[in-house]
């Protein structure tokens, strides 16, 4: 070893020990209670290593697959909603036409109200007995009476993604913003004297230029959905039935609720990996790094 | 092909007036320069001709045509930008085809084109690259491509070569010339960069302001310029400036530059007498020859530049700039006199700065 290598590792050797520590070192312990009977409330069966066996219950536990489905779902439809309303609200802030600079603000106020207390206010906003929604619905003849939105399993996965998507959009926003102020303004002026329209600019430079940029809000926000029970926790508990039960739910009340931690590791694992798995073929798919 | 005609075009924003109402023509086939240093309206011009920006008032006429309130698109204009503004995402052969592509030519028309655009300006080979993966040169010629396609009325041209360096500049606008003398496309080009205007215009407006200073072809601007403003923006190095005031010695009425001699200019008016002058002299035409007209003073510097050698003569209060041979000898410290070309020099009011002409010297 070189005196100039073994310098470079001496340097980096204190934050090694520090990623060591906050990152691989819980990591690695998610990964080994996975393999490891470790039930709280059943001491009596030890903590042995059991290998593979967690897994091999996964696959034939239906509780699973259809947090796995609802999870698809959840996490897309949340996604694909939010980076609209968030490319929306981006396109319009950044028109910079008079009096939007207080929207850009007032427009990020959901995400600075904590996912509990989002919640909340909008299960009470929701309620069937009292809920004002019920009843500008009702008002507006859309409904023919008042609707217990969480307790129908037709329609609490769909309330619950409304509520997520009127939360985080603004995620989108705020970095679909610092996109757009990054687009050269004269490509917009040279699209427009080569005849571009408002769509076909949108399509042909704004959508390209921000490529990257969505890129890494949809990888950030999926793997915030995917990991996120608490909003889901606080709205449905899961139910009615299994019918927003999503993974990270499932994982929380597995450890929590029947302390099943080996189980609820390697349900932890397997969100791991499909997240790994996502943001590797989203990438792959933008082909991000190609300009 | 067309003229282009400007009619009383002002633009205010807000409060700020930023071209205060103006009128311009450019005949058919003209290469119109807007000249001036950045902030005096020229690129704010453009954009109101290419109908990126709105005027306040006025008209917009591209070949007799009315287009004050036409869409950029319907205007049928090409512009260059100094940042080149090629789509990144898009190759070089669709970049040149997309103004005819969103114009809804066919395929092989817009194919045909852009093949003849493209083996115009040397660029065949680049066709199936991305703009990331061009030079700087290579990029501007796609952005000239990209103009050249259309075969429009009019080309503009914003500050295009600012961004290359010294070499490629020198390249590029040789090329810009070529292509407007086999064109002969009506044009309107804004820079900076007075060796751009001189080598490319048929027309310069410099520009201050907002306000054109002098509209005139490029060899008269530099000649005669209409102002101090003028003189000292337009050429490099800058004209000397020289003031003074005239003096009557004996029946002859001399040129009296503050702190130094007289110097006999031929065509002052004798009842100028004592009237105040700016005398403006360019470095050419101050010389180690002989000559009625003499400047004496002392050398400052000298800098050879290669074909010349650059003097910087004191004198009196002021310093001037005289464009020698080289090997003249001259040291640091040396006294010199400097025979002046008189009917080359200009005369300039003090006060508004205007060019004087030999019937208003007074």
């Amino acid at each position: 070893m070189s005196e100039g290598r073994f310098w470079a590792l001496l340097l980096l050797f204190p934050s090694l020990l520090v990623i060591t520590a906050v990152v691989l070192y819980p990591t690695a312990t998610g990964f080994l209670l996975s393999v490891q009977e470790l039930r709280l409330n059943r001491p009596q069966l030890g903590n042995d290593w059991v290998g593979l066996r967690h897994y091999a219950d996964m696959v034939s536990d239906p509780v699973f697959w259809t947090s796995l489905k609802n999870t698809a779902v959840w996490v897309t439809a949340s996604v694909i909603i939010e980076l609209f309303l968030g490319l929306t609200a981006a396109l319009a802030l950044n028109r910079g036409l008079p009096g939007t600079r207080a929207f850009a603000v007032l427009i990020l106020v959901p995400m600075f109200l904590p996912n509990i207390v989002a919640g909340h206010m909008w299960a009470l906003m929701l309620d069937p007995r009292l809920g004002v929604v019920n009843d500008i619905l009702m008002r507006l003849n859309l409904i023919d009476g008042y609707k217990a939105w969480f307790a129908d399993p037709s329609t609490a996965m769909g309330a619950a993604i409304a509520v997520e998507a009127w939360h985080s959009f603004p995620f989108f926003t705020l970095l679909l913003l610092a996109g757009l102020k990054g687009i050269p303004e004269d490509l917009y002026k040279a699209a427009a004297i080569d005849g571009a329209g408002a769509l076909a600019q949108l399509r042909l430079i704004t959508l390209p230029q921000l490529r990257t940029v969505i890129a890494a809000a949809v990888i950030l926000r999926v793997i915030g959905l995917v990991n996120s029970p608490d909003l889901l926790l606080v709205l449905t508990n899961g139910g009615p039935g299994r019918s927003t039960q999503v993974l990270s739910l499932y994982a929380f009340q597995t450890a929590y609720k029947d302390f099943d931690f080996g189980y609820a590791g390697a349900l932890s694992v397997v969100m791991f990996a499909l997240l790994m798995v996502f943001a590797w073929a989203y990438v792959a798919l933008l082909r991000v790094d190609r300009d | 092909m067309a003229d282009l005609r400007l009619d009383r075009i002002s633009k205010r924003f807000g409060a700020l007036e930023v071209i205060p109402p103006l009128d311009l023509t450019l005949e058919d086939g003209g290469f119109l320069v807007l000249l001036g240093p950045s902030g005096c309206g020229k690129s704010t011009l453009l954009s109101i001709v290419a109908g990126l920006e709105a005027p306040s008032e006025g008209e917009v006429l591209i070949g007799g045509r009315r287009v004050t309130s036409a869409h950029p698109k319907d205007r049928n204009i090409a512009m260059v930008f100094q940042s080149y503004a090629l789509y990144p995402t898009m190759d070089v052969r669709r970049n040149l085809g997309f103004g005819l592509e969103m114009r809804g030519i066919d395929g092989a028309q817009r194919h045909d084109k852009v093949t003849r655009a493209a083996e115009l300006l040397q660029i065949t080979h680049l066709l199936d690259r991305r703009p990331a993966q061009l030079s700087g040169g290579q990029r501007q010629r796609v952005a000239m491509g990209r103009a050249i396609v259309r075969d429009p009325d009019l080309f503009l041209f914003d500050e295009p070569l600012s961004n290359l360096d010294a070499k490629l500049r020198v390249e590029m606008r040789t090329e810009i010339r070529r292509l407007h003398d086999r064109l002969g496309t009506t044009t309107v080009y804004v820079t900076h960069d007075q060796v751009e205007a001189m080598t490319l215009a048929t027309r310069v407006a410099v520009m201050k302001g907002g306000v054109i200073q002098q509209l005139a072809d490029p060899q008269t601007v530099y000649e005669r310029p209409a102002n101090i403003f003028v003189a000292s923006f337009v050429g490099s190095p800058a004209m000397n400036f020289l003031n003074g005031r005239v003096v009557v010695q004996g029946d002859m009425p001399m040129f009296l530059p503050d702190g130094a001699d007289p110097v006999r200019l031929a065509g002052l008016p004798l009842h100028a007498d004592g009237r105040r002058l700016v005398l403006g002299v360019r470095p050419e035409h101050l010389s180690l020859g002989a000559g009625e007209a003499r400047l004496g003073g002392v050398v400052d510097v000298m800098e050879p530049t290669g074909p010349d050698n650059m003097a910087t003569v004191r004198i009196g209060s002021a310093s001037v700039i005289a464009r020698l041979p080289p090997r003249s000898g001259l040291k640091a410290g040396t006294p010199v006199s400097l025979a002046l070309q008189a009917d080359a020099c200009s005369l300039f009011d003090p006060d508004s700065g205007a060019r004087l002409s030999l019937g208003e010297y007074v």
